[in-house]
Protein backbone atom coordinates (compact mmCIF):
# COMPACT_ATOMS: atom_id res chain seq x y z
CA UNK A 1 0.00 0.00 0.00
CA UNK A 2 1.18 3.53 -0.70
CA UNK A 3 3.33 4.37 2.29
CA UNK A 4 2.35 8.03 2.51
CA UNK A 5 -1.36 7.22 2.47
CA UNK A 6 -3.23 9.16 5.15
CA UNK A 7 -5.79 7.19 7.23
CA UNK A 8 -8.46 9.63 6.10
CA UNK A 9 -7.55 8.97 2.48
CA UNK A 10 -7.97 5.20 2.83
CA UNK A 11 -11.26 5.71 4.66
CA UNK A 12 -12.60 7.98 1.90
CA UNK A 13 -11.65 5.49 -0.81
CA UNK A 14 -13.15 2.50 1.03
CA UNK A 15 -16.42 4.34 1.59
CA UNK A 16 -16.64 5.55 -2.00
CA UNK A 17 -16.24 1.94 -3.19
CA UNK A 18 -19.05 0.65 -1.01
CA UNK A 19 -21.95 2.94 -1.91
CA UNK A 20 -24.78 1.05 -3.56
CA UNK A 21 -26.36 1.66 -6.92
CA UNK A 22 -29.64 2.68 -5.27
CA UNK A 23 -28.04 5.35 -3.03
CA UNK A 24 -29.44 8.65 -4.23
CA UNK A 25 -28.99 10.97 -1.25
CA UNK A 26 -25.73 10.87 0.71
CA UNK A 27 -25.64 13.10 3.77
CA UNK A 28 -22.54 13.92 5.79
CA UNK A 29 -22.49 15.29 9.35
CA UNK A 30 -19.94 17.00 11.58
CA UNK A 31 -16.22 16.24 11.85
CA UNK A 32 -16.09 13.53 9.17
CA UNK A 33 -14.10 15.06 6.28
CA UNK A 34 -13.26 11.57 4.94
CA UNK A 35 -16.98 10.92 4.47
CA UNK A 36 -17.27 14.32 2.76
CA UNK A 37 -14.53 13.26 0.37
CA UNK A 38 -16.13 9.84 -0.20
CA UNK A 39 -19.46 11.41 -1.16
CA UNK A 40 -17.68 13.73 -3.57
CA UNK A 41 -15.64 10.89 -5.12
CA UNK A 42 -18.77 8.80 -5.68
CA UNK A 43 -20.59 11.77 -7.14
CA UNK A 44 -17.76 12.30 -9.65
CA UNK A 45 -17.61 8.64 -10.69
CA UNK A 46 -20.09 5.90 -9.77
CA UNK A 47 -22.97 8.11 -8.57
CA UNK A 48 -23.20 11.05 -11.00
CA UNK A 49 -26.91 11.43 -10.31
CA UNK A 50 -26.77 11.39 -6.50
CA UNK A 51 -27.43 14.37 -4.27
CA UNK A 52 -24.73 14.89 -1.69
CA UNK A 53 -25.42 17.03 1.34
CA UNK A 54 -22.28 18.81 2.48
CA UNK A 55 -22.79 21.45 5.12
CA UNK A 56 -25.43 23.92 4.12
CA UNK A 57 -25.54 22.98 0.46
CA UNK A 58 -27.04 20.12 -1.50
CA UNK A 59 -24.58 19.38 -4.26
CA UNK A 60 -24.43 17.53 -7.47
CA UNK A 61 -20.91 17.71 -8.80
CA UNK A 62 -21.63 16.14 -12.17
CA UNK A 63 -22.74 19.45 -13.61
CA UNK A 64 -19.22 20.08 -14.85
CA UNK A 65 -18.46 23.02 -12.60
CA UNK A 66 -15.35 23.37 -10.51
CA UNK A 67 -15.31 20.94 -7.60
CA UNK A 68 -14.93 22.71 -4.23
CA UNK A 69 -12.12 21.33 -2.02
CA UNK A 70 -12.95 19.16 1.00
CA UNK A 71 -13.50 21.67 3.78
CA UNK A 72 -12.14 21.32 7.30
CA UNK A 73 -15.48 22.55 8.66
CA UNK A 74 -18.93 21.37 7.65
CA UNK A 75 -20.18 24.92 7.19
CA UNK A 76 -18.22 27.52 5.31
CA UNK A 77 -18.86 31.03 4.12
CA UNK A 78 -19.78 30.34 0.50
CA UNK A 79 -21.72 27.13 1.14
CA UNK A 80 -25.12 28.74 0.70
CA UNK A 81 -24.14 29.99 -2.75
CA UNK A 82 -22.89 26.63 -4.01
CA UNK A 83 -24.81 23.59 -5.05
CA UNK A 84 -28.26 23.22 -6.51
CA UNK A 85 -30.20 23.53 -3.27
CA UNK A 86 -29.68 24.60 0.31
CA UNK A 87 -29.80 22.21 3.22
CA UNK A 88 -32.40 23.36 5.74
CA UNK A 89 -31.79 21.38 8.90
CA UNK A 90 -35.41 21.26 10.01
CA UNK A 91 -36.46 20.22 6.49
CA UNK A 92 -34.14 17.20 6.70
CA UNK A 93 -36.18 15.98 9.67
CA UNK A 94 -39.43 16.78 7.86
CA UNK A 95 -38.67 14.31 5.07
CA UNK A 96 -36.95 11.35 6.66
CA UNK A 97 -37.47 9.13 3.61
CA UNK A 98 -34.85 11.16 1.74
CA UNK A 99 -31.44 10.39 3.25
CA UNK A 100 -30.14 7.04 1.98
CA UNK A 101 -26.67 7.12 3.47
CA UNK A 102 -25.29 8.60 6.67
CA UNK A 103 -22.04 8.32 8.65
CA UNK A 104 -21.67 7.74 12.36
CA UNK A 105 -18.58 8.39 14.49
CA UNK A 106 -18.21 6.95 17.97
CA UNK A 107 -16.37 6.96 21.29
CA UNK A 108 -17.36 3.31 21.72
CA UNK A 109 -18.86 0.59 19.57
CA UNK A 110 -20.01 -2.86 20.66
CA UNK A 111 -20.36 -6.38 19.28
CA UNK A 112 -23.76 -5.75 17.71
CA UNK A 113 -22.91 -2.31 16.31
CA UNK A 114 -24.40 -0.01 18.94
CA UNK A 115 -22.49 3.27 18.99
CA UNK A 116 -21.91 5.70 21.85
CA UNK A 117 -20.97 9.29 21.04
CA UNK A 118 -22.42 11.06 24.09
CA UNK A 119 -20.07 9.73 26.75
CA UNK A 120 -19.41 7.19 29.44
CA UNK A 121 -21.71 7.91 32.40
CA UNK A 122 -20.17 8.01 35.87
CA UNK A 123 -21.13 5.68 38.71
CA UNK A 124 -22.97 8.36 40.67
CA UNK A 125 -24.46 10.28 37.76
CA UNK A 126 -22.53 12.75 35.62
CA UNK A 127 -19.79 11.64 33.26
CA UNK A 128 -16.65 9.57 33.54
CA UNK A 129 -15.81 10.54 29.95
CA UNK A 130 -17.80 13.20 28.20
CA UNK A 131 -18.12 13.04 24.40
CA UNK A 132 -19.34 15.67 21.95
CA UNK A 133 -23.04 14.74 22.08
CA UNK A 134 -25.65 12.85 20.08
CA UNK A 135 -25.50 15.20 17.05
CA UNK A 136 -28.22 13.63 14.84
CA UNK A 137 -27.08 10.02 15.31
CA UNK A 138 -30.21 8.68 17.02
CA UNK A 139 -32.53 10.03 14.36
CA UNK A 140 -30.46 9.45 11.22
CA UNK A 141 -29.55 5.89 12.26
CA UNK A 142 -33.24 5.11 12.82
CA UNK A 143 -34.33 6.19 9.36
CA UNK A 144 -31.58 6.15 6.74
CA UNK A 145 -31.26 3.16 4.42
CA UNK A 146 -27.80 2.40 5.62
CA UNK A 147 -24.98 3.98 7.58
CA UNK A 148 -21.26 3.59 8.01
CA UNK A 149 -19.58 3.54 11.42
CA UNK A 150 -16.22 5.34 11.40
CA UNK A 151 -14.04 4.61 14.43
CA UNK A 152 -10.92 6.77 14.84
CA UNK A 153 -9.33 4.24 17.25
CA UNK A 154 -9.37 0.48 17.61
CA UNK A 155 -8.54 -0.75 21.11
CA UNK A 156 -10.29 -2.68 23.90
CA UNK A 157 -11.62 0.52 25.49
CA UNK A 158 -13.39 1.62 22.29
CA UNK A 159 -14.43 -1.83 20.94
CA UNK A 160 -16.40 -3.10 23.93
CA UNK A 161 -18.84 -5.94 24.63
CA UNK A 162 -21.57 -3.43 25.47
CA UNK A 163 -21.39 0.34 25.01
CA UNK A 164 -21.90 2.39 28.19
CA UNK A 165 -24.69 4.37 26.56
CA UNK A 166 -26.42 3.79 23.22
CA UNK A 167 -26.61 6.82 20.94
CA UNK A 168 -27.22 4.91 17.67
CA UNK A 169 -28.97 1.56 17.96
CA UNK A 170 -27.18 -0.89 15.67
CA UNK A 171 -28.43 -4.11 17.25
CA UNK A 172 -30.26 -5.83 14.39
CA UNK A 173 -32.65 -7.84 16.58
CA UNK A 174 -33.68 -4.83 18.63
CA UNK A 175 -34.11 -2.69 15.50
CA UNK A 176 -36.43 -5.35 14.00
CA UNK A 177 -38.42 -5.51 17.23
CA UNK A 178 -38.91 -1.75 17.17
CA UNK A 179 -39.73 -1.87 13.42
CA UNK A 180 -37.23 0.81 12.50
CA UNK A 181 -37.60 2.01 8.91
CA UNK A 182 -33.83 2.23 8.29
CA UNK A 183 -31.45 -0.54 7.28
CA UNK A 184 -28.88 -0.20 10.07
CA UNK A 185 -25.09 -0.26 9.89
CA UNK A 186 -23.51 -1.43 6.63
CA UNK A 187 -19.81 -1.39 7.43
CA UNK A 188 -17.50 -0.31 10.19
CA UNK A 189 -14.12 1.18 9.30
CA UNK A 190 -11.32 1.27 11.86
CA UNK A 191 -7.59 1.97 11.54
CA UNK A 192 -7.08 -1.83 11.46
CA UNK A 193 -9.65 -2.98 8.94
CA UNK A 194 -13.15 -3.21 7.56
CA UNK A 195 -15.91 -4.97 9.50
CA UNK A 196 -19.54 -5.87 8.93
CA UNK A 197 -22.32 -7.55 10.86
CA UNK A 198 -23.02 -11.21 10.12
CA UNK A 199 -26.20 -13.28 10.05
CA UNK A 200 -26.69 -13.10 13.81
CA UNK A 201 -25.82 -9.38 13.88
CA UNK A 202 -22.35 -9.85 15.42
CA UNK A 203 -19.37 -7.86 14.20
CA UNK A 204 -17.20 -9.78 11.80
CA UNK A 205 -13.90 -9.14 10.09
CA UNK A 206 -14.33 -8.41 6.42
CA UNK A 207 -10.81 -7.33 5.48
CA UNK A 208 -7.71 -6.31 7.39
CA UNK A 209 -5.51 -3.42 6.29
CA UNK A 210 -2.00 -3.90 5.03
CA UNK A 211 0.34 -5.04 7.82
CA UNK A 212 -2.43 -5.88 10.32
CA UNK A 213 -2.56 -9.45 11.66
CA UNK A 214 -5.55 -11.39 12.95
CA UNK A 215 -3.85 -11.64 16.37
CA UNK A 216 -3.46 -7.88 16.45
CA UNK A 217 -7.12 -7.18 15.75
CA UNK A 218 -8.25 -9.83 18.26
CA UNK A 219 -6.07 -8.21 20.90
CA UNK A 220 -7.40 -4.74 20.09
CA UNK A 221 -11.04 -5.81 20.36
CA UNK A 222 -12.82 -6.11 23.72
CA UNK A 223 -15.19 -8.86 22.55
CA UNK A 224 -15.14 -11.93 20.37
CA UNK A 225 -15.08 -10.99 16.72
CA UNK A 226 -16.42 -13.34 14.07
CA UNK A 227 -13.34 -14.24 12.02
CA UNK A 228 -13.71 -16.07 8.72
CA UNK A 229 -11.38 -18.97 7.93
CA UNK A 230 -9.57 -16.89 5.37
CA UNK A 231 -9.26 -13.18 6.13
CA UNK A 232 -8.73 -11.12 2.98
CA UNK A 233 -6.53 -8.03 2.79
CA UNK A 234 -8.15 -4.66 2.23
CA UNK A 235 -7.68 -3.87 -1.44
CA UNK A 236 -5.21 -0.97 -1.58
CA UNK A 237 -6.21 2.23 -3.34
CA UNK A 238 -5.77 2.09 -7.09
CA UNK A 239 -3.80 4.75 -8.91
CA UNK A 240 -7.07 6.06 -10.34
CA UNK A 241 -8.71 6.34 -6.93
CA UNK A 242 -5.75 8.19 -5.45
CA UNK A 243 -5.51 10.47 -8.46
CA UNK A 244 -9.21 11.37 -8.20
CA UNK A 245 -8.99 11.94 -4.45
CA UNK A 246 -5.82 14.00 -4.48
CA UNK A 247 -6.13 16.00 -7.64
CA UNK A 248 -9.86 16.74 -7.74
CA UNK A 249 -11.47 16.17 -4.35
CA UNK A 250 -8.92 16.78 -1.59
CA UNK A 251 -6.73 19.29 -3.39
CA UNK A 252 -5.65 20.92 -0.13
CA UNK A 253 -4.41 17.61 1.29
CA UNK A 254 -6.68 17.77 4.35
CA UNK A 255 -7.01 13.97 4.57
CA UNK A 256 -3.32 13.30 4.01
CA UNK A 257 -2.48 15.25 7.13
CA UNK A 258 -5.06 13.62 9.36
CA UNK B 1 -56.71 59.22 13.33
CA UNK B 2 -53.70 58.95 15.66
CA UNK B 3 -51.74 55.71 15.64
CA UNK B 4 -51.71 53.90 18.98
CA UNK B 5 -50.06 50.66 17.84
CA UNK B 6 -46.75 49.30 19.05
CA UNK B 7 -43.81 49.34 16.65
CA UNK B 8 -43.31 46.01 14.87
CA UNK B 9 -39.63 45.98 15.65
CA UNK B 10 -36.84 48.06 17.12
CA UNK B 11 -33.42 49.15 15.94
CA UNK B 12 -30.79 49.98 18.54
CA UNK B 13 -27.62 51.73 17.49
CA UNK B 14 -25.87 50.29 20.55
CA UNK B 15 -25.59 46.51 20.66
CA UNK B 16 -25.73 46.57 24.47
CA UNK B 17 -29.12 48.33 24.33
CA UNK B 18 -30.44 45.78 21.85
CA UNK B 19 -29.39 42.94 24.13
CA UNK B 20 -31.21 44.64 26.99
CA UNK B 21 -31.37 43.20 30.47
CA UNK B 22 -30.63 39.51 30.82
CA UNK B 23 -31.28 38.29 34.35
CA UNK B 24 -29.16 35.60 36.03
CA UNK B 25 -30.68 32.21 35.40
CA UNK B 26 -32.17 33.19 32.03
CA UNK B 27 -32.72 30.59 29.31
CA UNK B 28 -30.76 31.85 26.32
CA UNK B 29 -30.78 30.32 22.85
CA UNK B 30 -27.67 30.79 20.73
CA UNK B 31 -28.12 30.61 16.96
CA UNK B 32 -25.86 29.15 14.29
CA UNK B 33 -24.61 25.62 13.66
CA UNK B 34 -21.14 24.26 14.36
CA UNK B 35 -18.60 26.93 13.41
CA UNK B 36 -21.02 29.09 11.42
CA UNK B 37 -23.58 31.79 12.09
CA UNK B 38 -22.79 32.23 15.77
CA UNK B 39 -23.95 35.62 17.17
CA UNK B 40 -20.63 36.31 18.88
CA UNK B 41 -20.92 40.09 19.28
CA UNK B 42 -24.03 39.46 21.40
CA UNK B 43 -22.49 36.48 23.20
CA UNK B 44 -19.40 38.52 24.15
CA UNK B 45 -21.59 41.45 25.29
CA UNK B 46 -23.59 39.06 27.44
CA UNK B 47 -20.49 37.46 29.00
CA UNK B 48 -18.91 40.88 29.62
CA UNK B 49 -21.70 41.47 32.15
CA UNK B 50 -20.63 38.31 34.02
CA UNK B 51 -24.10 36.76 34.28
CA UNK B 52 -24.62 33.68 36.47
CA UNK B 53 -26.49 30.39 36.14
CA UNK B 54 -27.59 30.76 32.53
CA UNK B 55 -29.26 27.88 30.74
CA UNK B 56 -27.85 27.83 27.21
CA UNK B 57 -29.76 26.23 24.36
CA UNK B 58 -27.34 25.56 21.51
CA UNK B 59 -28.64 22.76 19.24
CA UNK B 60 -25.31 22.26 17.50
CA UNK B 61 -23.01 24.43 19.60
CA UNK B 62 -19.38 25.32 19.29
CA UNK B 63 -16.67 26.92 21.43
CA UNK B 64 -19.00 29.84 22.20
CA UNK B 65 -20.74 27.52 24.66
CA UNK B 66 -17.31 26.50 25.95
CA UNK B 67 -16.35 30.16 26.39
CA UNK B 68 -19.52 30.88 28.37
CA UNK B 69 -18.77 27.92 30.65
CA UNK B 70 -15.15 29.07 31.02
CA UNK B 71 -16.46 32.52 31.99
CA UNK B 72 -18.43 30.90 34.84
CA UNK B 73 -21.83 31.95 33.49
CA UNK B 74 -23.47 28.62 32.77
CA UNK B 75 -25.46 26.22 34.91
CA UNK B 76 -27.05 24.05 32.23
CA UNK B 77 -26.66 23.35 28.49
CA UNK B 78 -29.32 21.83 26.23
CA UNK B 79 -27.48 20.54 23.20
CA UNK B 80 -26.78 17.85 20.63
CA UNK B 81 -23.12 18.83 20.14
CA UNK B 82 -20.49 21.10 21.65
CA UNK B 83 -17.21 21.19 19.76
CA UNK B 84 -15.33 22.57 16.78
CA UNK B 85 -14.84 19.50 14.56
CA UNK B 86 -11.15 19.02 13.70
CA UNK B 87 -9.98 21.83 16.03
CA UNK B 88 -11.70 20.36 19.10
CA UNK B 89 -13.73 17.18 18.60
CA UNK B 90 -15.18 17.81 22.07
CA UNK B 91 -15.09 21.31 23.56
CA UNK B 92 -12.51 21.15 26.40
CA UNK B 93 -14.14 23.24 29.14
CA UNK B 94 -17.53 21.71 28.38
CA UNK B 95 -16.07 18.22 28.70
CA UNK B 96 -14.31 18.97 31.98
CA UNK B 97 -17.31 20.81 33.48
CA UNK B 98 -19.62 17.93 32.54
CA UNK B 99 -17.21 15.39 34.02
CA UNK B 100 -16.83 17.41 37.24
CA UNK B 101 -20.58 17.95 37.43
CA UNK B 102 -20.18 21.75 37.36
CA UNK B 103 -22.55 22.02 34.42
CA UNK B 104 -25.69 19.98 33.77
CA UNK B 105 -25.87 18.70 30.21
CA UNK B 106 -29.32 18.01 28.83
CA UNK B 107 -28.55 15.66 25.95
CA UNK B 108 -30.74 15.77 22.87
CA UNK B 109 -30.54 14.53 19.32
CA UNK B 110 -30.47 17.38 16.81
CA UNK B 111 -33.99 16.43 15.72
CA UNK B 112 -35.12 16.61 19.36
CA UNK B 113 -33.85 20.19 19.43
CA UNK B 114 -35.83 20.93 16.28
CA UNK B 115 -39.13 19.51 17.49
CA UNK B 116 -38.66 20.76 21.08
CA UNK B 117 -38.26 24.30 19.75
CA UNK B 118 -41.19 23.73 17.40
CA UNK B 119 -43.35 22.56 20.32
CA UNK B 120 -42.48 25.76 22.18
CA UNK B 121 -43.40 27.87 19.16
CA UNK B 122 -46.65 25.95 18.81
CA UNK B 123 -47.50 26.31 22.48
CA UNK B 124 -47.50 22.55 22.98
CA UNK B 125 -46.08 20.69 25.99
CA UNK B 126 -44.26 18.21 23.75
CA UNK B 127 -44.07 16.71 20.28
CA UNK B 128 -43.53 13.02 19.50
CA UNK B 129 -40.46 11.60 17.76
CA UNK B 130 -39.22 8.13 16.82
CA UNK B 131 -35.48 8.81 16.66
CA UNK B 132 -34.02 8.03 20.06
CA UNK B 133 -36.38 5.12 20.84
CA UNK B 134 -34.18 2.12 21.64
CA UNK B 135 -31.26 4.35 22.64
CA UNK B 136 -30.10 5.38 26.11
CA UNK B 137 -30.87 9.08 25.52
CA UNK B 138 -34.01 8.92 27.76
CA UNK B 139 -31.82 7.38 30.47
CA UNK B 140 -29.26 10.19 30.41
CA UNK B 141 -31.92 12.85 29.79
CA UNK B 142 -35.05 11.88 31.78
CA UNK B 143 -36.93 14.83 30.24
CA UNK B 144 -37.34 12.59 27.19
CA UNK B 145 -40.25 10.33 28.05
CA UNK B 146 -41.09 7.15 26.19
CA UNK B 147 -44.84 6.64 25.68
CA UNK B 148 -47.12 4.36 23.73
CA UNK B 149 -48.38 5.87 20.49
CA UNK B 150 -52.20 5.78 20.79
CA UNK B 151 -52.53 5.08 17.04
CA UNK B 152 -50.12 2.17 16.52
CA UNK B 153 -49.39 1.12 20.09
CA UNK B 154 -45.66 1.34 19.39
CA UNK B 155 -43.16 3.29 21.53
CA UNK B 156 -42.37 6.93 20.79
CA UNK B 157 -40.48 9.65 22.63
CA UNK B 158 -42.22 12.73 23.99
CA UNK B 159 -39.76 15.59 23.45
CA UNK B 160 -40.68 18.45 25.80
CA UNK B 161 -41.02 22.01 24.53
CA UNK B 162 -37.83 24.08 24.75
CA UNK B 163 -38.99 27.55 25.77
CA UNK B 164 -36.47 30.38 25.70
CA UNK B 165 -36.42 33.71 27.46
CA UNK B 166 -34.15 35.10 24.80
CA UNK B 167 -32.80 34.06 21.39
CA UNK B 168 -29.52 35.54 20.10
CA UNK B 169 -29.19 35.46 16.35
CA UNK B 170 -26.86 36.61 13.59
CA UNK B 171 -28.24 37.58 10.19
CA UNK B 172 -26.81 39.11 7.06
CA UNK B 173 -29.44 41.84 6.77
CA UNK B 174 -32.23 43.39 8.79
CA UNK B 175 -34.20 46.63 8.78
CA UNK B 176 -35.36 48.98 11.52
CA UNK B 177 -38.71 47.16 11.74
CA UNK B 178 -37.30 43.76 12.61
CA UNK B 179 -37.51 42.27 9.14
CA UNK B 180 -34.64 39.80 9.04
CA UNK B 181 -33.07 38.12 6.00
CA UNK B 182 -30.42 35.41 6.20
CA UNK B 183 -27.92 34.51 3.51
CA UNK B 184 -28.73 30.86 2.98
CA UNK B 185 -30.80 28.77 5.30
CA UNK B 186 -30.19 30.62 8.53
CA UNK B 187 -29.51 27.28 10.26
CA UNK B 188 -32.13 26.64 12.98
CA UNK B 189 -32.31 30.33 13.85
CA UNK B 190 -35.89 31.01 12.67
CA UNK B 191 -37.09 28.09 14.78
CA UNK B 192 -34.97 29.11 17.77
CA UNK B 193 -36.45 32.60 17.59
CA UNK B 194 -40.01 31.26 17.42
CA UNK B 195 -39.43 29.53 20.77
CA UNK B 196 -38.26 32.73 22.51
CA UNK B 197 -40.09 35.48 24.39
CA UNK B 198 -37.62 37.99 22.99
CA UNK B 199 -35.35 37.90 19.93
CA UNK B 200 -32.19 39.95 19.47
CA UNK B 201 -30.64 39.99 16.03
CA UNK B 202 -27.16 41.24 15.21
CA UNK B 203 -26.99 41.97 11.48
CA UNK B 204 -24.02 42.42 9.18
CA UNK B 205 -25.89 45.38 7.72
CA UNK B 206 -29.00 47.36 8.47
CA UNK B 207 -30.82 48.12 5.24
CA UNK B 208 -33.78 50.29 4.26
CA UNK B 209 -37.10 48.48 4.09
CA UNK B 210 -37.16 49.04 0.33
CA UNK B 211 -34.15 46.71 0.13
CA UNK B 212 -36.06 44.08 2.16
CA UNK B 213 -39.03 44.48 -0.19
CA UNK B 214 -36.93 43.37 -3.15
CA UNK B 215 -37.05 39.80 -1.80
CA UNK B 216 -39.93 39.46 0.68
CA UNK B 217 -39.84 35.66 0.39
CA UNK B 218 -36.57 35.68 2.34
CA UNK B 219 -37.92 37.70 5.29
CA UNK B 220 -38.34 36.27 8.78
CA UNK B 221 -40.00 38.15 11.63
CA UNK B 222 -41.05 37.56 15.22
CA UNK B 223 -43.21 39.40 17.69
CA UNK B 224 -40.61 40.88 20.04
CA UNK B 225 -37.49 41.64 18.07
CA UNK B 226 -34.60 44.09 18.43
CA UNK B 227 -32.00 44.45 15.73
CA UNK B 228 -28.56 45.98 15.90
CA UNK B 229 -25.57 46.22 13.58
CA UNK B 230 -22.53 43.97 14.03
CA UNK B 231 -20.33 43.67 10.93
CA UNK B 232 -18.22 40.49 11.00
CA UNK B 233 -20.10 39.81 14.22
CA UNK B 234 -19.65 36.03 14.01
CA UNK B 235 -15.85 36.18 14.35
CA UNK B 236 -14.11 33.76 15.03
CA UNK B 237 -16.88 31.78 13.32
CA UNK B 238 -18.01 31.86 9.69
CA UNK B 239 -20.89 33.80 8.20
CA UNK B 240 -21.68 34.60 4.58
CA UNK B 241 -18.93 37.24 4.68
CA UNK B 242 -16.04 35.63 6.57
CA UNK B 243 -14.58 32.15 6.91
CA UNK B 244 -14.02 30.44 10.26
CA UNK B 245 -10.87 31.77 11.95
CA UNK B 246 -9.43 28.37 12.75
CA UNK B 247 -6.17 29.87 14.06
CA UNK B 248 -8.13 31.88 16.62
CA UNK B 249 -10.11 28.78 17.61
CA UNK B 250 -6.85 26.86 18.05
CA UNK B 251 -5.52 29.57 20.37
CA UNK B 252 -8.71 29.38 22.44
CA UNK B 253 -8.69 25.57 22.48
CA UNK B 254 -5.07 25.46 23.65
CA UNK B 255 -5.82 27.97 26.44
CA UNK B 256 -8.95 26.07 27.51
CA UNK B 257 -7.08 22.73 27.57
CA UNK B 258 -4.33 24.24 29.75
CA UNK B 259 -6.98 25.58 32.13
CA UNK B 260 -8.56 22.15 32.38
CA UNK B 261 -5.14 20.78 33.36
CA UNK B 262 -4.87 23.39 36.11
CA UNK B 263 -3.05 26.27 34.43
CA UNK B 264 -5.64 28.95 33.82
CA UNK B 265 -3.27 31.81 32.96
CA UNK B 266 -3.60 31.52 29.19
CA UNK B 267 -7.40 31.29 29.39
CA UNK B 268 -7.49 34.35 31.66
CA UNK B 269 -5.45 36.23 29.06
CA UNK B 270 -7.80 35.06 26.32
CA UNK B 271 -10.89 36.18 28.24
CA UNK B 272 -9.32 39.54 29.06
CA UNK B 273 -8.21 40.18 25.48
CA UNK B 274 -11.40 39.01 23.78
CA UNK B 275 -14.31 39.30 26.20
CA UNK B 276 -13.72 41.57 29.21
CA UNK B 277 -11.09 43.93 27.78
CA UNK B 278 -12.87 45.28 24.69
CA UNK B 279 -15.68 47.63 25.76
CA UNK B 280 -17.79 46.78 22.71
CA UNK B 281 -17.82 44.98 19.35
CA UNK B 282 -15.88 47.77 17.61
CA UNK B 283 -13.07 47.49 20.18
CA UNK B 284 -13.08 43.71 19.69
CA UNK B 285 -12.71 44.08 15.92
CA UNK B 286 -9.87 46.52 16.46
CA UNK B 287 -8.13 43.99 18.69
CA UNK B 288 -8.57 41.24 16.07
CA UNK B 289 -7.17 43.64 13.49
CA UNK B 290 -8.17 44.57 9.98
CA UNK B 291 -5.38 42.44 8.51
CA UNK B 292 -6.82 39.26 10.04
CA UNK B 293 -10.39 40.15 9.09
CA UNK B 294 -9.27 40.86 5.52
CA UNK B 295 -7.72 37.38 5.33
CA UNK B 296 -11.03 35.84 6.36
CA UNK B 297 -13.32 37.86 4.09
CA UNK B 298 -14.64 35.77 1.20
Amino acid sequence: MTSDLGPGELQAILLARDFRAEDRVIQVGANLPAARAAAMMANLTTHPDARILLGVETENLAGGREVPPVHAFLFHALGHELGEAQMHQQAVFDDMSRPDVFFVGGLQVDRVGNVNLVGIPGEAGGWRLRGPGAVALATMSTYCRGYYILMPRHDPSTFVERVSSITALGDRARRAELQFPGGGPRLLLSPLGVFDFGEDGSMRVRTLHDGVSVEQVVEATGFELVIPDRVPRTMPPTAEELELLRSRVDRDGLLRAR
Amino acid sequence: MTSTGQPRGRLDSKLADALGEVPDGAVVGIGGTLTAGRPMALVRELLRRRPRDLTLVAPIGSLDVDLAIAAGSVQRVLTAYVGAEGVAAVAPTFRAAAERGDVEVVDLDEAHCVIGLRAAGQGLPFLPWLGGVGTDLPKINPRLVEFEDPITGRPLLAVPAIRLDLALIHSETADAYGNVQFAGTGHLDPLLASAADRVVVQAERIVPTDWIRRNPGATHYWREVCVTRAPWGTHPYASATIETDSEHLKVYTKAARSAVKGDGAELERYLEANVYGPANHEDYLEAVGIRRIAELVT
